[in-house]
């Protein structure tokens, strides 16, 4: 099959990915909207649901190698400081202890784009690496770290980003506390000119907290040498991300390094980057001669794997009277942490709605607390939940209805690129989602509730990337017995990888599924594909799965035109059997046509094609809300939500609905329990287990009706296939803070709502 | 954790003289709910761990004609939730039973180890040197302490965690507590120990002793009762505030009253002024209105959990006019 070299430009986890890939040179055939497929689409169970329900999978933590040693982390008791000196010998003393890595004796390896190094002698957070032991067992290695004496040289600390801005504030790095130097601003139009054209404006600060990923399966690395090759199990969204910083943390070839991942529980965008974990625990494995696992526990996964940054938004909308937008602005700021990130949320106000006037300035702040990372959408989260709060309080200055608003401002082209999407059908998930929640029947005027019990009814929309891209390969080798082996260097991190790339092969090689054997997760063995994170999986290699099936189909079309000699154009493909259309008796089974061939396997790689010119691909949708404020207790209860989405095919609905049930109940509990709270005074941070820290329970949890407005996106590929993982989450607590907006008439303006902040806001108002 | 010798006594003089010879180096261990999470994080290092469990006959709950209710220290909370012999009128006991963590830990925690956990304060749980832990300051005073006391603090602010104490003090309970050579009889209301009194600990034990059985007197035909535990999440949640109510009615009006508040202060919160107030009150919304406008008068709130006082209010409110309805 011929290849040609493209380049190729879309959204990834954090921003825009510009490669040069190869791709197909021809586009097979899309799975267009009257696609009649099978396989793809069907609830097909999961492939791994048996292993995990038994409990017989096998994850990171599980690995277990003969001499195996275990590993902890010793992390800084204080948000600020250097270390002056660290006595290991009493932990080194310790029967069983097999190694004590610190800043003395650990080659200094960069880290967080040199701004720091793997054992750094000044430590900047609570949950700063300091040491790491490795021991016989994890309780000796856990013993041994209390017997390591640091001591600190204190210096000053900043938690508060709001007072790290400041000059004079105590700085985290000696170059500064902002990134960069200053704001990312963006403009359009002239946002001032806007505003004073404007019929109204209006004009407010929202805020959000931090939250913790807490995925159920810490992140954990286990590294084992034999002879100068590494083998690293890792529980990781990017494999080859990993393979490449633990090879060149090592100073050794990406090709002597495996990183393996089978199964995973979750990440979150947490494990989007290699971990100084994983480093640690290969260095440590190679002086000892044997291997390592090193785990996070809880409270590490609280302090030091990432968080999604808070922010502090002053938002403004300007418009005509009918509703029309004629200026937006916003300047906001957000807590990157110790380490340089991102904490931008523009995005959603940027372009979302049609508004030829834009202007976004934003600060990205570091402080001596744990550093944040790409968290299930970063930035538009807190982003959409600040800018639809705004809309809607528009709205409610405008006296319209704040469906109709936005509908009002519906924009056809990308406000930003001014290219046209590839498919955007986000009028339609607002059709839909309304009816199911009952927007025009139930909604009462906003306020307008009395008694304890108030119900209100709200909604937020969506827009993600998630179109994916190429490079992204899949392989597929069928056998002689007509089982299939599909591969690819991707990850399933709990959504449903495995399950999709057995469907596609199944579908178009019309081999039942139970025959076909997924293997991912593997740098070693499988072609390579892009991390797991950006909604891009599913985008980006079930095209390339599609690819390798259809060569495979017409590898056996043209073996079997031989064989039964007769043009291909007279052979039919049903299956697993080619038969000739003129003389049905004259066929052949996929295992007859292999053997014949004298080959015991055949294999075909397929490849991700190239997105379309001159379009911007994006995912659109809308949740709605509908909440119970119990005014005297200040609790709020979400009834149901209805998530109405334009994500173009469906490849598995079960998992797809797996996938919006986690995004909205996560959303849910940022919109109203999570919260890293940090102790100002002391710069340590208080919820480090999952009690204080607020993860949602089952009780926690609302109804919720899921609606796909879409049907394909031929455009984008050929699965025209749009990720979801992000969208799940987006407009989850936009859509509750305007239902809770709705019930009561009172805003309030800082996630989470606990009930706290609705009494005190609702005591406030009478 | 560190390393810890691991006891079975047989008798209940066996581990009463393990606690007493090693004061602060032995700790009682009975579910475990709380102990082990004490020891994971370093708050607790002991030396001896004493499975209480290992005593015969600690776990049961009998009711006697005219005497109430007995029961003893190791039930397990989910015993309380299912018993056949608690009765309507200890609804209130039920009711906090269901209320406690989660349904696994109700089938591992009992109750005499719910009344003597330790506080729940994020101050003493994480790494802080607190005023309860033998440091010289309290955190939560001009920290975070949306959670913390509203009244009875000072120097420490902790609120006492556990809802089957409040649920007991509304029932007027009583401990059976074994000192090493006889049992003694103390009133719930006595166990507790305000930290105006004494900052380190949260009850009255001392070395060597251990509760041993809960009793609960007899209820008057027509009681009812019941509690009401406001969380932050739907369920595995401590209190925010708590409320337990046990009231007789006569007629329209209230003949016997009693509300325990939880989530409050450091012990189990009870006001006598406020109870005697309950006596002869009129049954209905108004009287229950301003009656709960007088709860916690003397509180004093810190800077962030100013919200607790009308909660409280609020839920009180609520539950006197459900037990009357």
């Amino acid at each position: 099959m011929s290849r040609k070299i493209v380049k190729s430009r879309y959204f990834g986890d954090e921003g825009l990915i510009e490669t040069v890939s190869e791709v197909p040179a021809e586009k097979h055939k899309a799975w267009g909207p009257d696609a009649e497929l099978k396989v793809v689409g069907k609830p097909v169970s999961r492939l791994d649901g048996y292993e995990k329900v038994t409990g017989k999978a096998v994850f990171t933590f599980d690995v277990d190698l003969p001499r195996m040693t275990y590993a902890r982390i010793l992390r800084s008791a204080v948000p600020h400081a250097k270390i002056k000196n660290i006595d290991t010998s009493e932990a080194e003393d310790l029967p069983g202890v097999l190694k004590v890595l610190t800043y003395k004796n650990c080659p200094k390896i960069p880290w967080h784009w040199n701004t720091t190094v793997l054992f750094d002698e000044r430590v900047r957070y609570q949950g700063d690496e300091v040491a790491c032991v490795a021991a016989e067992s994890e309780a000796v290695a856990e013993e041994a770290l209390r017997l390591i004496r640091v001591d600190y040289e204190v210096l000053p600390f900043v938690t508060d980003p709001a007072e790290a801005m400041k000059s004079s504030s105590a700085k985290v790095h000696d170059w500064g506390n902002i990134i960069d130097e200053g704001p990312a601003v963006y403009f359009r139009g002239d946002v001032e000119k806007g505003f004073g054209e404007s019929d109204l404006t209006f004009e407010d600060t929202y805020s959000t907290q931090v939250v913790v990923h807490n995925p159920t399966e810490p992140h954990c690395s286990v590294a084992s040498w034999e002879g100068d090759k590494l083998t690293v199990w890792d529980s990781t969204q990017a494999l080859f991300g990993v393979r490449d910083a633990i090879a060149k943390s090592l100073s050794m070839p990406s090709s002597k390094v495996r990183v393996i991942k089978k199964y995973m529980g979750g990440g979150f965008g947490g494990k989007l980057e290699a971990g100084k974990y994983s480093v640690i625990a290969a260095l440590i494995s190679k002086e000892i001669g044997r291997p390592v696992r090193i785990t996070m526990d809880r409270k590490e996964m609280n302090l030091s794997v990432g968080n999604r940054p808070d922010s502090v938004q002053r938002l403004k909308a300007g418009a005509k009277k009918d509703g029309t937008l004629l200026a937006l602005s916003q300047y906001s700021y957000g807590n990157v942490g110790a380490y340089p990130n991102g904490a931008d949320c523009g995005t959603p106000l940027r372009s979302l709605y049609k508004c030829p006037n834009v202007r976004t300035e934003e600060y990205s702040v570091l402080t001596n607390l744990g550093r944040s990372r790409a968290y299930r959408a970063p930035g538009h989260v807190q982003g959409t939940f600040a800018f639809e709060s705004l809309i809607d309080d528009l709205a409610y200055k405008l006296g319209m209805d704040p469906l109709e608003l936005r509908k009002k401002n519906f924009t056809e082209v990308d406000p930003i690129s001014g290219r046209p999407y590839t498919s955007k059908r986000i009028l339609e998930a607002y059709e839909q989602g309304s009816k199911a929640i009952g927007w025009l029947e139930k909604r009462k005027p906003t306020g307008s509730e009395q008694g304890r019990f108030r119900r209100g009814i709200g909604m937020a929309s969506q827009i993600w990337w998630g179109g994916g891209g190429p490079p992204a390969y899949c392989t597929i080798k069928l056998n002689q017995d007509g089982s299939a082996h599909v591969l690819a260097g991707t990850q399933d991190l709990g959504t449903g990888t495995y399950t999709f790339l057995a469907q596609i092969a199944s579908e178009v090689l019309e081999i039942p599924i139970d025959k076909i054997e997924v293997t991912i997760g593997d740098t070693e063995t499988c072609p390579y594909c892009g991390l797991s994170g950006g909604s891009l999986t599913a985008p980006s290699v079930s095209p390339a799965a599609r690819d390798a099936a259809e060569q495979m189909k017409s590898k056996l079309l043209s073996a079997g035109a031989a064989l039964l000699e007769t043009p291909e154009s007279n052979l039919k493909y049903s299956s697993g059997r080619i038969s000739r259309l003129d003389e049905p008796d004259k066929a052949l089974s996929i295992s007859e046509v292999i053997g014949k061939l004298h080959e015991k396997v055949l294999v075909t790689t397929g490849a991700r094609e190239a997105n379309p010119e001159g379009y911007e691909i994006n995912s659109f949708g809308a949740q709605f809300a509908e909440v119970e404020v119990d005014t005297e207790t200040g609790r709020v209860r979400v009834l149901k939500i209805v998530a109405a989405h334009d994500i173009g095919r469906v490849l598995n609905y079960k998992t797809l609905l797996n996938q919006f049930h986690g995004g909205i109940i996560q959303g849910a509990s940022y919109a109203l329990l999570e919260e890293r709270v940090v102790d100002e005074y002391t710069g340590k941070v208080l919820t480090t287990n999952i009690h204080d820290y607020k993860l949602p329970t089952v009780k926690d949890t609302p109804e919720i009706e899921l609606i796909i407005v879409s049907d394909s996106d031929p455009l984008i590929s050929n699965t025209g296939v749009k990720g979801i993982g992000e969208p799940a989450i987006i407009p989850t607590a936009g859509a509750i803070a305007n239902a809770v907006y709705n019930a009561l008439g009172v805003r309030i303006k800082s996630l989470p709502i606990t009930p706290d902040k609705v009494l005190m806001a609702l005591s406030e108002k009478i | 954790m560190k390393n810890f010798n691991y006891i079975q006594p047989k008798a209940l003089k066996e581990a009463s003289d393990i606690l007493k010879k090693k004061p602060g180096e032995a700790v009682l261990y009975a579910g475990g709910t709380d102990v082990l999470g004490l020891m994971k994080s370093g708050i607790l290092t002991p030396e001896e761990v004493v499975n209480l469990k290992s005593v015969p006959d600690l776990k049961y709950i009998r009711h006697t004609q005219g005497k109430g209710l007995q029961i003893g220290a190791l039930t397990e909370i989910s015993e309380i939730t299912e018993s056949t012999l608690i009765s309507e009128k200890y609804a209130i006991l039920k009711q906090a039973a269901r209320e406690v963590a989660s349904p696994q830990l109700r089938n591992m925690a009992t109750l005499g180890g719910n009344l003597c956990q330790r506080p729940r304060c994020w101050y003493f749980r994480e790494d802080f040197n607190c005023l309860r832990k033998g440091g010289d300051m309290c955190y939560a005073f001009e920290g975070q302490n949306k959670y913390h006391c509203v009244t009875g603090g000072g120097p420490c602010f902790i609120v006492h965690p556990s809802d089957m104490a409040v649920a007991l003090l509304a029932l007027d309970a009583r401990l059976t507590i074994y000192g090493g050579k006889k049992f003694k009889t103390v009133p719930l209301k006595d166990f507790f120990v305000l930290p105006e009194d004494d900052y380190r600990r949260e009850n009255i034990l001392k070395p060597g002793e251990i509760v041993t059985e809960i009793l609960i007197p007899e209820l008057p035909e027509g009681t009812k009762s019941g509690f009401v535990k406001f969380k932050e999440r739907g369920v595995w949640d401590f209190a925010v505030v708590s409320v337990g109510a046990v009231i007789r009615k006569d007629g329209d009006k209230v003949s016997h009253g009693k509300l325990s508040f939880g989530g409050v202060a450091p012990i189990p919160w009870m006001e006598e002024e406020l109870n005697k107030k309950l006596q002869d009150l009129a049954l209905n919304e108004e009287s229950f209105t301003q009656l709960a406008q007088g709860i916690l008068k003397k509180a004093e709130v810190l800077s962030k959990n100013a919200y607790k006082i009308p909660l409280l209010r609020n839920i009180t409110k609520r539950i006197l006019l459900e037990l009357t309805a």
